[in-house]
């Protein structure tokens, strides 16, 4: 019997997604607990999040300095006596100030997470924010600051921001150098106190724990002074610059593109289609952008398209690094591609690829400890139901293309587009 | 623990097979034993043009990535100075359409004109991304020749120049496609919810019949010792000077390698370590300051890489370094020292471990290296380590003889 290689081996269409069991605790200080046990290897991974984004921020910089502080030293320890104290344990922890939240993580092997909890406890809300340090990391953060403004890329996601949320949006919060020279010690403290010690909005432990664990994490949590966060609106209004930008930077031997305008976020009930769409136009190796302007022209070694979905608004884009002799080209199938998904139905092959596909990219973000906890916190941060993951299936399996293409009509419109170009003229 | 079986096909195909109950993937991984030090000197990032090839449809298949992607799969691949790694994940009951797909380019590529001529661009365009549109991006390209004078990790894998690229031809990729990507030149990890008669199976369906072909890896040229200090200087236009120090330092299967690695650890990993704590937080003559290891198969690099702050000059930032380093040499480690280095590295370990793709390509690393049993030993290699190998190799590294300098200047 000849094995006939032409011939495709059968496959089976996913036809369900388990979104695995976790709990929910609520401590005796209100805080939220959330456990996921995955895995086999015996590492856990613990998050605090707090509602300390840049969002929260009175000054920009504020979230970014406070956070990247938070390693730099206590009454009892210095810097240096904290990274060797967790070290020695073979643990660390990192702190990271985002757009909504700022979220400390700790990482190590469960049979030492009752000494690393307490250290790690003890930096986030015992800091001292010693001046020293801080004009260290003022002064590095500026030479930072002078390599990111030679980047093409650095420059057009700034200039994208800018002009589509307007200057000042916390969305598009860049700091220029005198924003940096003018952060205090104060303000880190003051930030610190409002948004941190009273920011707590979760904890989340995930991976192979021990049942002992969870007992000493929320002991340690209802011990530690940390309260729950009061949620605040902002509803900071967008002012979009609409239209193309060009910022010159000679010598460049490729222009960063980026094109998008402000969408739908998760809350919207298109929202998951428009996602759908997104992955065929520019989501996946396979995707239009990718076929047409890498794998067919060779314009470029990548090119995407994602969205955004902040609490307050979604932004969508198309980002790439197009050659300079070619960028004209370039952008003209961007908007081609774009004008087809308006324009002409999904072929049946096409958007059965792209729903296995994306079928199949759930399959893999639901598989190991700390990529389910990666989604649980997407759950958890939009009051999402449990079973929106498993929820897709469905969800993709009633989408037609006919849907898709009113989805096009709707939301990849050339309206209210913001055009950003970073490169030789 | 990592588990494992392995088995020979007949056309000298390796296989090793790893179950994972607990996921509901599986994962084919493919490493042939070719890299760009296996280039010839004049047709320079050729292995990592060859990648991009892999993905341009086989004999029989004419759209890899279509027919993984409406299976539920995803792929990808990367390129290295010592091997050509290809992997795919799946759900695990789709498996068979990895074997079909991976299978069918080993047995025989399309060779088009047009995926070439696309692919050299595409590349040509990554060069550019990557090397030529970054500040301090073509540091890799400047070292590596001041570094090795005769061996060929001499130039980077991307390729010493785009020009290379250009030249690339059809025949040149059948050439190399039939040499290098034979059946007893590969090795294959199928990892995950699979069982081992399963595997066996899928195998023998799918790669037994496969011919063998007659690799020849050409000899290539050895780096003799460096006995003297090499120094260069390049202007650019950068907005701070970068000093970077490459030390050469034994190869993966060398005895010195666990303890160059954890060296690199104590002295610039982290909040920490010494260079930070001294250089960057005490003296503020960087802005940023690393150490870390090239990780090659043949002997290595250790490199320490910093941005100076803007009023510092070169000599006072090398000297700087130079004396920790001395004092280093001079007075040891201490045993807590080493100890968190240790426990951090095996912390690391369980955690790459998590991922069963990482598992998979961790075992065709060692099986390729020639002893698939590292993948369970490596923990205790670092804690083998002790203080007094560790002085030794810092002794015997850390020489300016042993040593190659760029000064990489910020055009006034």
């Amino acid at each position: 019997m000849s094995l006939n290689r032409s011939q495709a081996p059968s496959f089976n269409v996913i036809n369900s997604l388990v979104f695995p069991p976790y709990e929910n605790n609520l401590l005796s200080n209100g805080i939220p607990f959330y456990q996921l046990k995955a895995g086999t290897e015996p590492v856990i991974r613990l998050d605090f999040v707090f509602a300390a984004g840049m969002i929260h921020q009175a000054k920009k910089g504020q979230a970014f300095f406070t956070a990247s502080m938070l390693s730099e030293g206590t009454k009892t320890k210095s810097a240096q006596a904290l990274a060797d104290a967790l070290d020695y344990y073979g643990s660390y922890f990192q702190v990271r100030s985002n757009t909504e939240d700022t979220v400390a993580t700790l990482y190590c092997l469960d049979k030492h997470l009752e000494n690393c909890l307490s250290i790690f406890i003890e930096a986030l809300s015992e800091s001292i924010f010693p001046k020293k340090e801080l004009e260290i990391q003022k002064k590095n953060s500026i030479q930072k600051l002078l390599v990111s403004l030679k980047k093409n890329n650095y420059l057009c996601r700034k200039g994208f921001y800018t002009h589509l949320l307007g200057e000042g949006h916390p969305y598009a919060s860049f700091s220029e150098k005198q924003d940096i020279e003018a952060i205090i010690i104060d303000d880190l403290k003051a930030f610190h106190q409002k948004y941190i010690l009273n920011g707590l909005n979760y904890v989340m432990l995930s991976g192979n724990y021990s049942l002992n664990s969870t007992k000493i994490i929320a002991i340690a949590v209802e011990n530690s002074g940390f309260m729950g966060g009061v949620p605040e609106t902002l509803n900071i209004l967008a002012k979009s610059n609409i239209g193309k930008h060009f910022h010159e930077k000679a010598d460049s031997v490729q222009s960063a593109i980026k094109i998008g305008k402000i969408t739908i976020n998760r809350q919207h009930p298109d929202f998951r289609k428009l996602q759908f769409l997104n992955l065929i136009f520019g989501g996946y190796f396979g995707s239009r952008l990718m076929k047409n302007i890498r794998e067919d022209k060779g314009l470029t070694y990548g090119i995407y398209s994602a969205l955004e979905p902040f609490k307050d608004l979604g932004v969508w884009y198309i980002d790439s690094d197009i050659n300079t002799k070619n960028r004209q080209l370039g952008i003209e199938e961007i908007y081609k591609e774009m004008k087809l998904l308006r324009t002409e139905i999904i072929k049946n092959d096409e958007f059965e690829t792209a729903k296995n596909y994306y079928l199949g990219s759930f399959l893999r973000s639901l598989d190991g400890p700390f990529s389910i906890a990666d989604r649980l916190k997407i759950i958890i941060d939009n009051s999402l139901p449990n079973n929106y993951y498993p929820e897709f299936v469905g969800v993709l399996n009633k989408t037609t293309p006919e849907e898709l293409m009113k989805i096009a009509q709707e939301y990849f419109t050339e309206e209210n587009l913001v055009e950003m170009v970073v490169g030789q003229k | 623990m990592i588990q494992y079986n392995e088995f020979r096909l007949s056309n000298g195909l390796q296989v090793i097979h790893h179950e994972d109950p607990s996921t509901q993937l599986c994962v084919l991984n493919v490493l042939y034993k070719v890299g760009s030090r296996n280039e010839n000197p004049d047709h320079t990032g050729f292995a990592h043009l060859f990648e991009h090839l892999m993905f341009g449809g086989s004999v029989n298949v004419p759209e890899f990535d279509t027919e993984l992607q409406a299976a539920g799969g995803e792929s990808n691949a990367f390129t290295s100075n010592d091997i050509t790694n290809y992997y795919i994940t799946l759900p695990a009951n789709n498996i068979e359409t990895g074997f079909w797909l991976e299978s069918d380019r080993m047995l025989s590529l399309d060779f088009n004109q047009k995926s070439l001529d696309v692919q050299k661009n595409v590349v040509i365009e990554e060069f550019k991304e990557r090397y030529l549109n970054q500040p301090y991006g073509d540091i890799w390209l400047k070292i590596l020749p001041l570094a090795y004078q005769k061996h060929p990790y001499n130039w980077a894998t991307i390729g010493k120049n785009i020009e290379h690229i250009e030249a690339s031809n059809l025949e040149q990729v059948k050439a190399f496609f039939e040499n290098f990507y034979a059946p007893e030149n590969a090795i294959l990890v199928v990892a995950g919810n699979i069982d081992l008669e399963k595997t066996k199976a899928l195998c023998q369906k799918w790669f037994e019949p496969i011919p063998a072909r007659k690799t020849i890896i050409p000899p290539y040229l050895q780096e003799p010792k460096q006995t003297e200090a090499r120094r260069e200087h390049v202007y650019e236009d950068v907005p701070v000077n970068l000093i970077l120090k490459a030390y050469k330092m034994g190869g993966r299967m060398d005895k010195d390698y666990f303890d160059a690695d954890l060296l690199s650890d104590i002295l610039g990993a982290g909040k920490s370590s010494r260079f930070f704590n001294k250089l960057v937080k005490e003296l503020g003559l960087f802005s940023e300051l690393d150490t870390y290891i090239s990780g090659d198969v043949d002997p290595g690099l250790f490199l320490i890489e910093g941005k100076l702050m803007k009023d510092v000059d070169f000599e006072t930032a090398e000297v700087a370094i130079l004396k920790e380093l001395e004092f280093l040499k001079s007075e040891g480690i201490t045993k807590v020292e080493l100890e968190k280095v240790q426990n951090k590295t095996e912390t690391n370990i369980h955690f790459g471990d998590v991922n069963v793709l990482n598992r998979a390509m961790k075992l065709a690393f060692a099986s390729f290296l020639g002893d698939i049993s590292l993948v369970n030993t490596e923990v205790d290699s670092y804690l083998q380590v002790n203080t007094k190998t560790l002085q030794e190799v810092a002794k015997n590294m850390f020489r300016e003889e042993n040593c190659c300098t760029l000064y990489y200047h910020a055009k006034p």
